[in-house]
């Protein structure tokens, strides 16, 4: 009888399983949240306060809680998932520029390469009988990461990646990333809070090679689910590939955003996704599933 | 598995004044859901809050049930709803003058 490897067999198992065999996750699944089974622990991104809610950034003031939605539309009912009924709907509010954002919070075991896949989709409110093919500014992906307590680069980092669907009205239909984020705020007076904007409109860079048209289909509420996988390192905290649907894009220019370490945050491994409104219409971002894998 | 449920803050530090509304709220997965209201801060009289239900989360009718919006800072006044279909909202009434600034919390239970 031939040798199988453990890897061979590992692999064979998740390709005979028809949740997993459409990933390609390392050798541990982190988390593995199909949205037919609930929210999974995706949940809102609330910003920082100290005393009275007012000290909260409006960026972050404007974001409310994820749903769990059919896809529902006026026209023809509900769209269902990628393969049941329910997706993750983050919606962004109805005027220009406004975002919302969902997040998991886990921490990690160990330093080494890690890797987000998604199944996801992006739409505006279908409250006018038009195309809207430049209704939402972006759909988009972030982790915020920060080294062990015991380790001797005491750093956050804040790997981000948008697709730019459109801005100012123009179909943009590009990859970018951002290095920067805005200067840090105190907040309240008992100087254990601060705040930043990392999601400002500001300082968001092309992926070179980074343009990619998706399907978007032909009237404003039937959607197609793409493919997105985003590996990182976390020994280097560099990103070390990026692929959507049937492209592979080049990451060499690509650096996340690297702030100092913060007090509280050690071994944070935290994954977001948020979606941005180009007009003054609803943006709704649908994730069917989510598989987080690492080598540890 | 145990059921589904699910506490979503739908509106955080939102000062109402006139007329208002919650974002639409998705939850046709639940059966039945409770809608609180808590105030922060609030000036002049108590307003109304009115459910709403709605076929495709733009068009909404009122669902019957009103309730009380809190004035004084944490008090709470709340709704309970079954046989919402998938989505919910709340619209407010406010007397001229008058304004609250609210937490509104969604409760909702496969």
């Amino acid at each position: 009888m031939p040798s199988v490897s453990s890897d061979d067999l590992r692999r064979a198992i998740q390709h005979a399983d028809p949740r997993l065999s459409r990933f390609d996750p390392l050798s541990r699944i982190i988390c593995f949240d199909d949205f037919d089974r609930g929210f999974c622990g995706w949940t809102q991104l609330v910003g920082n306060y100290e005393h009275s809610l007012d000290s909260m950034l409006p960026g972050y003031a404007q974001h409310s809680q994820a749903m769990l939605s059919t896809l529902p539309s006026w026209d023809f009912g509900s769209h269902g998932s990628a393969d049941g009924s329910y997706a993750l709907k983050i919606a962004a509010k109805a005027y220009k520029g406004a975002q919302n954002v969902s997040i998991k919070r886990l921490t990690f075991r160990k330093r080494g390469p890690i890797r987000i896949e998604f199944y996801f989709t992006f739409k505006p409110e279908a409250n006018e009988l038009r195309l809207s093919e430049t209704d939402v500014r972006s759909v988009g992906f972030l982790y915020d990461l920060q080294v062990g307590d015991g380790d001797s680069d005491a750093f956050r980092i804040m790997p981000h990646l948008r697709f730019l669907n459109a801005l100012d009205g123009q179909h943009m239909q590009k990859w970018q990333f951002k290095r920067r984020t805005t200067p840090f705020k105190s907040l309240g007076t008992e100087n254990k809070t601060v705040t930043h904007y990392h999601l400002s409109p500001d300082d968001w860079e092309d992926i070179p090679g980074g343009s990619q048209r998706l399907c978007y289909n032909e009237i404003p509420t039937k959607v197609n689910w793409h493919y997105g996988c985003f590996d990182f390192d976390l020994a280097t905290m560099q990103a070390t590939g990026f692929r959507c649907n049937d492209r592979v894009f080049d990451l060499k220019g690509y650096e996340p955003i690297k702030i100092p370490a913060m007090r509280n945050l050690w071994c944070m491994l935290n994954f977001a996704f948020f979606v941005e409104s180009d007009t003054d219409k609803r943006s709704f971002m649908y994730l069917d599933s989510v598989c987080v894998s690492g080598d540890f | 598995m145990v059921p589904e449920s699910q506490a979503a803050v739908v509106a955080r530090n939102e000062t109402w004044t006139g007329q208002a509304a919650t974002e639409p709220y998705e939850a046709g997965w639940a059966r039945e859901a409770i809608i609180f209201v808590r105030a922060l801060r609030s000036a002049g009289i108590a307003g109304r809050a009115h459910v709403e239900l709605s076929p495709d989360g733009m068009n909404w009718v009122a669902e019957g049930t009103t309730f009380a919006l809190p004035h004084d800072a944490n008090k709470v006044t709340y709704a309970r709803l079954t046989q919402f279909g998938n989505w919910l909202r709340i619209r407010a009434e406010l007397p001229e003058g008058s304004s609250v600034t609210v937490v509104v919390t969604i409760h909702v239970k496969a």
